[in-house]
């Protein structure tokens, strides 16, 4: 997959990856941006980030995308990387049902943190292990209906809708953010080569950036 | 670095105490490769009483952190008062760095032994180290006289360890140094095996009861601990063998059931991995990848696990609350490192936090795991040596120790911007390090945490 250089987009948008330990968020995103999938890799400790950018109507958007540590111990740590985000994936175990019921309080702390029109897409992953499903595809769907969330399975493993998640999550980020841009006039306060920055909502942070012109540093 | 060693103070002190030789040693294995801008003035702050063994602290279990913190635990004063010596950087990176003038140099007088044999002089080369300093009969030598000794002095085998174990006697060698194995011989076997029997007896206790029987904590510690254990060195076959994994839940789960305050969190898996694979090294022998835990007894398997359980033990007392709630013991130490690599490296500093990187984002997992994620498997080891070595002093020298290591890219990291540090932090390319350049970082750590114990503004000042 050949992408484009790292400083040539359009939109810049943070998105985290949250959920319990162990429910693929590290090989999610590891299989979005390197299309790479380890049944060995390590445990997540804090935080750390990938990028890849997609075009979403003729848009080249970059995303940003931090990974975090499931533990609840780590929530200190990482919750303070959620400042900024503009999209979270909320992912659970479709083979271990706890890690399904822990999705209340991962909204919470997304609630706690973040603003509150962040786009948020709940992911059942593992839907390759059919025969050990503990979590049907029903549930996972009524639950993000009640809650309002996007809502995907997907297999890091055999790669299923794992780009499609991450498409559709952009994309909805894309159009919030572009509806928002309507509204905003040019910001004069972003930096140079920062481009103009578009906030979902009213927190000070960037979240979402857009580049102004083509070729800032 | 030039030497130049007019006004040796040892002409006062008498003999070369060991911390002036390490520091010798060590100023000779970074010559050319110091990067310490300005002049450092070493200072003498009076004579402190010679650091009492700092052995004790470790069956201490709650550790001193006010006392770590302020720098001047027992053998620091020890490193202070070591000598007054001169390192005079040759090379500044258009820093401005400087804390005082430099006095004076050490002489290059080797102990025998304990400089790699002449070798690594110059740390330019890439000559192949498999740990030469460890393996210097002269050293295996005065480790052997160490350990036959019917009371050993840790002081003396803390000193000999720091600059690397013999492979074969770090089993020893390491439930010495945490304070496990009693330096008595005499009581040794005793202890050890009242020791080993404690933590058998728990496995009955805590590990092999029904779920139903556990708290909702316990299950999810336990769940935690499972859904890590796999993930534990997971490019190391041996570690995936079902009994091993085995092995690792329960010295985990006991572990974590005996220390409430903190629990098990992830990355403590990380940290029981050395003690593993050197306490089966007693056992299974050859290549780690060839070995097969199956074929040990049950007691065999019941007496590396408690040693493991117990050393494993002993290292965390010394960082619990790195591990407690909201980790501020990590927090502290990361805060430490940021002021220490802005006095040490200011051009560094200032491009780190021009381009709004913190240093929580990349630090954290490096005192969270010990830098254990960061450097080759085969080298846990040898870092584990050092470690432990440090007794007491340990938290406050491994700020040394993440400031040196990541001072080694300080040139690389002043040319990326945020987001490419980020990634390049994330994996430094360290995949094809040897012994060599982790005892670079190692003794480069040591001497700056030398120079600047002594300099002006302390680095606890913060
Ligand atoms: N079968 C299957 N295993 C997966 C899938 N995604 C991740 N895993 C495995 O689940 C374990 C935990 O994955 P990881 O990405 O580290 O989880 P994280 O803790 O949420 O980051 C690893 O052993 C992965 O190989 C998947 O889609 N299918
Ligand atoms: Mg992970």
């Amino acid at each position: 997959m050949a992408y484009r250089s790292d400083d040539d987009y359009d939109y810049l948008f943070k998105v985290v990856l949250i959920g319990d330990s162990g429910v693929g968020k590290s090989n999610l995103l590891s299989r979005f941006t390197r299309n790479e999938f380890s049944l060995e890799s390590k445990s997540t400790i804090g935080v750390e980030f990938a990028t890849r950018s997609i075009n979403v109507d003729s848009k080249l958007i970059k995303a940003q995308i931090w990974d975090t540590a499931g533990q609840e111990r780590y929530r200190a740590i990482t919750s303070a990387y959620y400042r900024g985000a503009v999209g979270a994936l909320l992912v659970y175990d479709i083979t271990r049902h706890v890690t399904f019921e822990n999705v209340e309080r991962w909204l919470k702390e997304l609630k706690d943190h973040t603003d509150a029109h962040i786009v948020v897409m709940l992911v059942g992953n593992k839907s390759d292990l059919r025969h050990l499903r503990a979590v049907s595809t029903d549930d996972g769907q009524a639950f993000s209906e009640k809650e309002g969330l996007f809502f995907m399975e997907t297999s890091a493993l055999e790669s299923t809708n794992v780009e499609n998640a991450f498409k559709q999550i952009l994309t909805q980020i894309y159009r919030v953010v572009s509806k928002k841009a309507l509204d905003v006039g040019e910001d004069p306060s972003a930096g140079p080569g920062k481009g103009q920055t578009i906030t979902v909502g009213n927190k000070d942070e960037v979240t979402a950036t857009k580049k102004v012109g083509c070729c800032s540093a | 670095m030039k030497s130049g060693n007019k006004d040796d103070p040892r002409k006062t002190d008498g003999s070369l105490n060991s911390l002036d030789r390490r520091l010798n040693q060590t100023l000779k294995s970074v010559q050319g490769l110091l990067k310490v801008p300005g002049k450092i003035l070493l200072s003498r702050k009076g004579t402190e009483p010679a650091a009492p063994s700092s052995s004790a602290s470790s069956e201490n279990p709650l550790r001193k952190d006010i006392d770590d913190e302020a720098g001047t635990g027992p053998r620091n004063s020890g490193v202070q008062s070591a000598s007054t010596s001169k390192v005079d950087a040759p090379r500044s990176n258009g820093s401005n760095r400087s804390d005082g003038v430099v006095e004076n140099e050490r002489p290059s007088s080797s102990p025998s032994g304990s400089t790699g044999s002449g070798k690594g002089s110059s740390a330019d080369s890439s000559r192949p180290s498999t740990g030469g300093r460890a393996t210097d009969s002269a050293r295996v030598a005065r480790f052997r006289k160490e350990l036959s000794s019917p009371a050993v002095n840790l002081d003396a085998l803390r000193e000999l360890a720091w600059s690397g174990v013999p492979p074969d006697m770090r089993p020893t060698v390491w439930r010495l140094l945490v304070g496990y194995a009693p330096p008595n011989a005499d009581r040794r076997e005793a202890v050890l095996e009242r020791k080993r029997q404690e933590y058998v007896d728990c496995i009955p206790q805590y590990y092999d009861i029904s779920d139903a029987d556990r708290t909702e904590d316990e299950r999810t510690m336990l769940r935690q601990i499972s859904v890590d254990a796999p993930r534990t060195v997971p490019d190391v076959p041996f570690f995936q063998h079902p009994e091993m994994q085995a092995s690792l839940i329960r010295v985990l789960y006991v572990w974590a059931i005996r220390h409430p305050a903190s629990g098990y969190v992830q990355g403590i898996n990380d940290l029981a991995t050395p003690f593993i694979i050197v306490f089966l090294s007693e056992y299974l022998e050859g290549n780690m990848e060839n070995w097969d835990i199956a074929k040990l007894t049950p007691e065999i398997v019941n007496n590396y696990e408690a040693d493991c359980y117990w050393c494993l033990s002993k290292l965390l007392d010394g960082v619990q609350d790195h591990y407690t709630f909201a980790q501020p013991g990590i927090q502290r130490l990361v805060f430490k490192l940021k002021e220490l690599v802005r006095r040490i490296d200011e051009p560094v500093s200032t491009h780190i936090e021009q381009q709004g990187l913190e240093f929580l984002q990349f630090a954290f997992r490096w005192f969270n795991c010990l830098l254990i994620r960061e450097i080759p498997f085969s080298l846990v080891a040898r870092l584990w040596d050092t470690y432990l070595s440090e007794g007491d002093s340990f938290p406050e020298y491994l700020v040394y120790v993440c400031a040196s290591f990541l001072l080694t890219w300080s040139d690389q990291l002043q040319q990326l911007d945020f987001q490419e540090m980020v990634l390049f932090i994330q994996h430094l390319p360290t995949k094809n390090w040897t012994h060599q350049e982790l005892e670079m970082v190692l003794s480069r750590a040591f001497m700056w945490r030398v120079m600047f114990q002594q300099a002006p503004s302390h680095l606890s000042s913060g």
